[in-house]
């Protein structure tokens, strides 16, 4: 197909690889109709390889094959990536020795042959190869993904090509740069550096720190505004003695930041935040939290002075600090505010798509995306099958699904929900959920501990029903979309915090989920048969997976998830399958 | 124990590989991941084995692996004298998660297939059991350890039983050439991949040589003149829109 001749039936594929969080998103008649992350499929979390089996089922939703596709859209351009990277190692030789040799063999052998894996493996026609830009897909993503006809666009991410941060305005003619800030300068990478610092992983425990903020107390703000600061302009720069991640492929701090902060926290050490050492990392969490919220304050206001819009859409990997989200809608001018649900790079496939659908097709407005469950489903037949060659005895609820997840979860039971298509993005929506009753004071230790295996502090999310939000929580204006798809932390009322142990977290807050009938139906009447028994439409809701694994897609990965952990009953589809219900897999044998 | 004559050269090395200070950990979190991407394996075998009966025994087995994937990961963190850094940083990262299919982008099963599948299980947990036989021995002084590697045996079993029975299945069915010849193309495959494995490390010694001669050779000296001609790039960057074609600009990888 030629590129003059596309029309609303033209089939645009977008793939995002190679750094983390791999996905593909397929793009027709302007509505997404599929996205998954490869780690979905692989089971591999933050699975970066070309995302073959999220293209293979998202051409099988589609009911096409691979030669029906119309245009494949690479969601940044390899070669500009690959010459910031020699650059940087050219200008801080001789301590980027390392990370020359790393980054060589894996570009010389991999990345840099990006379009020839993506022909070979996936199957494209290499002359139906487009390549966006790292910013522009996230850019994209949003803008695009929303239903406003003009925003400001802010991306903020660890580093695309040259860029950390890009300042946009969206319009009907298109999305257009304003300003960039390049790289080394990242507040991305620099939060990735203090969460490595708090002993998590890069690009997996950010949310940790995010977390572990809530402990302490900004004191440690002087000594993190050496590091990274706003500046007058709405900028920000960052000194980078004190950090290595530009040179380095295994470090991203220098000794002079441990002058600054003092002994690294150990990897798997226990954190209690009641120790004068549990203290002071919660207390550098607290101080790196803040600076990063100024520094997204200060660009949001910046980008408010240059376009005078009065919506924000936000996207990049930052985008997913929902207690700076809040932050950023509460201290700047803007009277809404949208986030694309997978921010991070996975975001970039759906983006890539988008942008190559509205900007060079040029074919109308896409429609917005509303719904979570972009991923892959199993029908009650499929589910039915399964159960019964892994016999499985479960109970087929029908109808009384709902009521029946409603008793169990206000029983005291942890509930593993799975219904419907997997959710696009990081969050459980209640598509592949554990649910429990959020009113229970011992919850969130039992659920922390014995279901999901992960450290005691972290808190947990809470799910209402569309239109009871305002009983618990105080919901900021112009926040409808991004609590729809639980990217921010709200507080919990004063007078419902006792009343809701396991979703309140320490400092008072709760990173909220709000749900539509329209987006999802089946967790919409739980939520209401939740309501009715207890009087309370609202339900601590988790992601289903276990610490270190992606989120469980396929009915035989939930199964094999619910049998090693904690979790009372499985609602799979509209069956009920009890712990007991499992016993006719011990009885298998040769 | 009796033990085969390689279990011995395998003995030999480990005996002293096993005594460098904090190996034993690396290698429990090492074997934790082999086990989980087993796991994996197994739980795709559930998901595209054309035969449903036996998606009951490929999922017990998976739930096998996972259990005995969280058994080693517990051994490698209370062996880990503190600071747990490297086991804990390797168990924390699923990249370290090898050799099972899921690394590439068809699944185990879908490349061997049912019969080709059952005797690369039945060859694999067979040598596996005799590896942990060989580091059970190893760490007779370590209580824990043994009674792990004794339940993780147990489970072996089964796992080796239920396979060679459904490749003797197939040869009663009269496919008893077709088991012997998958059995073999298992064990050849098994060689070619240690040979690969070598091949990888002394290509990677090699590449690490030669990238090494090049960052001397040619970055030293361009790093001089980088460093006269970079440009500050702190703050904002204001960006004028590229005058070419936007479809000339989405054709391009630079």
């Amino acid at each position: 197909m030629s590129y003059a001749t596309a029309t609303m039936s033209t089939t645009v594929l977008g793939i995002s690889a190679q750094y983390h969080d791999a996905a593909a998103a397929l793009v027709r008649d302007g509505v997404v109709i599929a996205a998954a992350s490869e780690e979905r499929f692989s089971r591999l979390k933050h699975d970066a390889s070309i995302p073959v089996r999220a293209t293979r089922w998202c051409l099988e939703h589609a009911g096409i094959t691979m030669d029906e596709v119309d245009h494949v859209v690479f969601y940044e351009k390899p070669l500009k990536k690959f010459e910031r990277l020699i650059v940087s190692q050219i200008l801080h030789f001789p301590k980027s020795f390392k990370a020359f040799q790393r980054s060589s063999m894996l570009w010389l052998t991999d990345k840099l042959w990006v379009r020839n894996t993506l022909v070979k493996k996936l199957g494209v026609h290499p002359d139906k190869l487009l390549w966006s830009e790292h910013h522009l897909s996230h850019a994209a993503s949003v803008f695009y993904g929303s239903a406003h006809k003009e925003a400001a666009i802010l991306t903020v991410d660890g580093v695309g090509e040259w860029a950390s941060t890009m300042l946009w305005k969206g319009g009907p003619d298109g999305i257009k740069p304003l300003f960039q800030i390049d790289f080394p300068h990242s507040i991305g990478l620099v939060y990735s550096a203090f969460t490595a610092f708090l002993g998590f992983r890069v690009n997996n425990g950010e949310y940790k720190v995010m977390g572990m903020a809530a402990y302490g107390d900004p004191i440690f703000e002087e000594q993190v505004r050496k590091v990274i600061w706003p500046e007058e302009d709405g900028s920000f720069s960052v000194d980078t003695k004190y950090l290595s991640y530009h040179y380095s492929a295994t470090d991203s701090t220098t000794e002079a930041f441990e002058e600054l902060f003092g002994e690294p926290r150990y990897p798997g050490e226990d954190f209690d935040p009641t120790t004068p050492e549990g203290k002071r990392f919660a207390d550098i969490a607290s101080s790196i939290q803040k600076v990063t919220e100024d520094c997204l304050v200060g660009l949001a206001n910046r980008l408010h002075r240059e376009t005078g819009l009065d919506h924000l859409c936000l996207a990049g990997g930052v985008a997913l600090n929902s207690v700076a989200n809040t932050q950023i809608l509460n201290r700047t001018p803007y009277k809404t505010l949208s986030i694309h649900p997978a921010a991070g790079d996975a975001g970039g496939a759906i983006g890539a798509a988008l942008w190559a659908w509205n900007e060079v097709l040029c074919l109308p407005r896409n429609e917005e995306i509303s719904k979570p469950g972009l991923g892959r489903s199993w029908s009650h037949a499929e589910v039915s099958e399964i159960l019964s060659d892994l016999k499985i005895t479960a109970t087929d609820l029908g109808e009384e699904l709902a009521a029946t997840a409603a008793a169990d979860i206000a029983d005291g039971k942890v509930i593993g929900w799975v219904q419907g298509g997997f959710e696009w993005g990081p969050r459980a929506l209640g598509h592949r959920s554990i649910l429990a009753n959020p009113r229970d004071p011992d919850m969130q230790d039992r659920v922390n501990e014995k279901v999901k295996f992960r450290e005691r502090f972290r808190p947990f999310a809470p799910s209402v029903q569309a239109g009871s939000e305002g009983r618990y929580f105080e919901i900021p204006e112009g926040s409808e979309q991004p609590i729809r798809w639980m990217l921010m932390v709200v507080p919990v009322k004063e007078d419902q915090r006792e009343a809701m142990p396991a979703i309140t977290h320490i400092d008072g807050t709760a990173r909220i989920h709000v749900v539509d009938e329209a987006a999802n139906p089946r967790y919409h009447a739980l939520l209401g048969e939740l309501g009715k028994k207890t009087g309370h439409p609202i339900v601590l809701n988790t992601s289903f997976n276990l610490k270190g694994e992606p989120i469980v897609s396929s009915p035989v990965s939930a199964l094999a998830t619910f049998m090693r952990c904690g979790i009372d009953v499985l609602y799979l589809d509209t069956f009920r399958i009890d712990k007991s219900d499992m016993r006719g897999l011990e009885r298998v044998s040769d | 124990m009796i033990l085969e004559r390689r279990d011995w050269v395998l003995w030999m090395i480990s005996s002293i590989v096993w005594r460098i200070p904090g190996r034993d950990s690396i290698k429990m979190a090492g074997f934790s991941h082999t086990e989980a991407g087993s796991g994996l394996d197994m739980l795709m075998a559930v998901e595209e084995t054309p035969r449903r009966d036996m998606r009951a025994k490929y999922f017990r087995h998976a739930l096998d692996e996972l259990k005995h994937a969280g058994l080693f990961r517990k051994r490698a963190l209370a062996l880990a004298t503190k600071p747990k850094g490297r086991a804990q940083a390797m168990l924390d990262d699923s990249s370290f998660i090898q050799e099972h299919g899921i690394n590439d982008s068809d699944s185990l099963f879908s490349k061997l297939g049912e019969l080709e599948f059952l005797a690369f299980v039945w060859i694999a947990e067979r040598r596996g059991a005799q590896q942990f036989d060989v580091y059970s021995d190893l760490m007779k002084d370590d209580a824990d350890s043994c009674t792990m590697f004794a339940e993780i045996a147990g489970d072996e079993r089964f796992h080796i039983a239920y396979s060679r029975a459904e490749l003797d299945r197939y040869v009663s069915g009269g496919e008893a050439k077709e088991v012997k010849a998958a059995i073999g193309r298992v064990k050849r495959r098994r060689w070619l991949e240690a040979w690969l494995r070598l091949s990888v490390i002394m290509g990677d010694t090699m590449s690490k040589l030669w990238l090494g001669l090049l960052y001397v050779v040619v970055l030293g000296p361009s790093s001089i003149f980088a460093r006269l001609i970079e440009k500050p790039n702190r703050g904002f960057v204001a960006i004028s829109v590229p005058e070419e074609d936007i479809l000339e600009r989405a054709r391009m990888q630079a």
